[in-house]
């Protein structure tokens, strides 16, 4: 039986705030995959569900049918849904069985997100001086990054400005309005070098996809994508991590780069081969800090990819063609999978907002999130 | 007079002041605050170490906006927060004295003020422009 593995159905919510339960947007999402390639929730064989709040994915049986099925629950901070999908993706093999559901939603209250030190096995004097902020972190690392690469500054601003165009064509996309090089960098700073339009803010959605085994995929689906690799690593020495007292001095690397590495060898391609990307930017550094660590774009070369266009529509490699997480906000469950869905739609030629043109045939998804893990697909239409 | 501070563990003395890590006898890693085991190696072998008191500015930004609880303060200004590359170790902290840094410059370890509990003020590490 062939281990191959598509995914033949996908939807999304529209990404913002909303004010009904979580499981609603979960349902929503479910419902509208299934729909997309006709599977009915008694055709499941497996489930996983991801969310950081707290209601209970795998209860969501008791809206969608009591089949029996096996679900899954992950949580895995901004990583979950490359986890939620691996872990399908693995559950269809071992089961030996033909389709699986994947679900990530969450439904977060407004502003930066508060975490206890205690849960990340820090003293409580780390949040008391003020330290156990996601936002320093983030502005820290791409500080030192702009440093290391001579990369100047505006570049940030160039990331939010792409981001913010892409999602005006976006039907579900959250923040709309455009926004130029010159109001990003003038906006109020929240922690230098990173003002308001350079961060996403946490918010609500849900995403589902079906994945189903290749003997059943193309009854399924007129054009099913194959799940060519998912792979999730963690950190080692060397990486530069969110709520960190210490840093070790010398050579810097990160689960990026590792799981990234790890997805191309396994679908047995090279940077080079992707034609449209999705990447982690819960900020704009962060975008340009991935572009380098995944290898799309040589380490300190990202600004004049920017200048060049090379990320938009119509460039070399159009990244983050949805808004991204700047433009989307960040649904902790559902982002990673929010990254597939729009690499589904691109591949299939039926983008929601701005198709890129010739129709790509390979697609890369990257999340990144606390405490050091990355998931990375490769993702690929038939004939690539 | 004692000097109160936020985590009398993070201290190998408080006067003068110097910061208690952790150093690896199998791979010579340094860490703060101190551990147990290295989890550069995974060795479970490491003595508690005073660090170095002076290095470099390795990364810097300043907080903006007042962070949610459980932060302390008597009354919140923007201030700037660094990691600093002690040689053995770089170490995050404050960085006082200012609030415009540049990656490079020389610092030292200091205590600083980070609120007051009734009678008694409260401090933390932080490093200072290197007079």
């Amino acid at each position: 039986m062939s281990n191959e593995i598509y995914i033949v159905g996908a939807a999304r919510t529209a990404f913002g705030r909303y004010d009904g339960e979580d499981n609603e947007l979960a349902e929503q999402a479910i419902r509208g995959a299934l729909a997309d390639c006709g599977v009915a929730w008694t055709d499941v064989d497996f489930a996983v569900g991801g969310t950081n709040g707290e209601t209970k994915p795998d209860n969501l049986v008791s809206r969608l049918g009591l089949t029996g099925l096996p679900f899954v629950t992950v949580k895995n901070g901004c990583a979950t849904g490359g986890v939620a999908l691996m872990t399908a993706r693995n559950g269809l093999i071992a089961e030996g069985s033909d389709i699986a559901c994947v679900v990530g939603y969450d439904n977060h209250a407004r502003g930066a997100f508060n975490a206890s030190p205690a849960r990340y096995g820090i003293g409580e004097w780390y949040g008391a001086t003020g330290m156990m902020v996601t936002t320093s972190y983030f502005a820290l690392k791409i500080q030192r990054y702009l440093h290391e690469y001579g990369i100047d500054p505006i570049t940030l601003g160039y990331a939010s400005e792409k981001a913010f165009d892409y999602a005006t064509a976006h039907p579900y996309a959250w923040r709309r309005k455009p926004v130029s090089v010159a109001e990003a960098m003038d906006a109020d700073m929240i922690n230098d070098p990173l003002t308001r339009f350079m961060f996403c803010s946490p918010d609500a959605g849900a995403v589902s996809l079906v994945l189903a085994r290749g003997s059943r995929a193309f009854d399924l689906c007129e054009t099913p994508i194959r799940l060519a690799a998912v792979e999730l690593r963690g950190r080692r020495p060397g990486s530069f991590e969110v709520f960190s007292p210490w840093l070790s001095p010398g050579d810097r690397t990160s689960p990026s780069v590792d799981a990234s590495a790890a997805a191309f060898a396994a679908a047995g391609i090279a940077p080079a081969d992707v034609q449209v990307a999705q990447l982690q930017d819960t900020e704009s550094g962060a975008e340009i800090i991935h572009l380098g660590e995944t290898g799309l774009v040589a380490h300190g070369e990202q600004q004049a990819g920017y200048v060049n266009g090379d990320f938009r529509i119509d460039g070399r490699i159009p990244v983050n063609t949805d808004g991204g997480l700047l433009a989307n906000g960040e649904p902790v469950g559902a982002s990673g999978l929010r990254q597939v869905h729009e690499i589904v739609r691109q591949l299939q030629g039926r983008a929601e907002g701005k198709q890129v043109p010739g129709r790509p045939r390979i697609g890369l998804t990257h999340v990144y999130g606390a405490p050091g893990i990355s998931a990375c697909t490769v993702l690929m239409a038939e004939g690539a | 007079m004692a000097v109160d501070v936020v985590d009398a563990t993070l201290f190998a003395s408080v006067d003068p002041v110097a910061l208690r890590g952790s150093v690896c006898a199998a791979c010579g890693a340094h860490v703060f605050p101190a551990l147990e085991s290295c989890p550069m190696c995974a060795g479970v072998d490491v003595a508690d170490v005073a660090l170095p008191t002076q290095g470099t500015v390795w990364s810097w930004t300043t907080q903006h906006f007042e962070p949610k609880a459980p932060f302390r303060t008597d009354g919140f200004a923007p201030f700037s927060i660094g990691y600093v590359d002690l040689g053995p170790v770089i170490v995050e902290g404050w960085l006082v004295g200012k609030t415009d840094w540049s990656i490079g410059e020389h610092v030292s370890l200091v205590l600083a003020k980070a609120w007051t509990d009734g009678d008694t003020v409260v401090h933390t590490f932080g490093f200072e422009v290197t007079a």
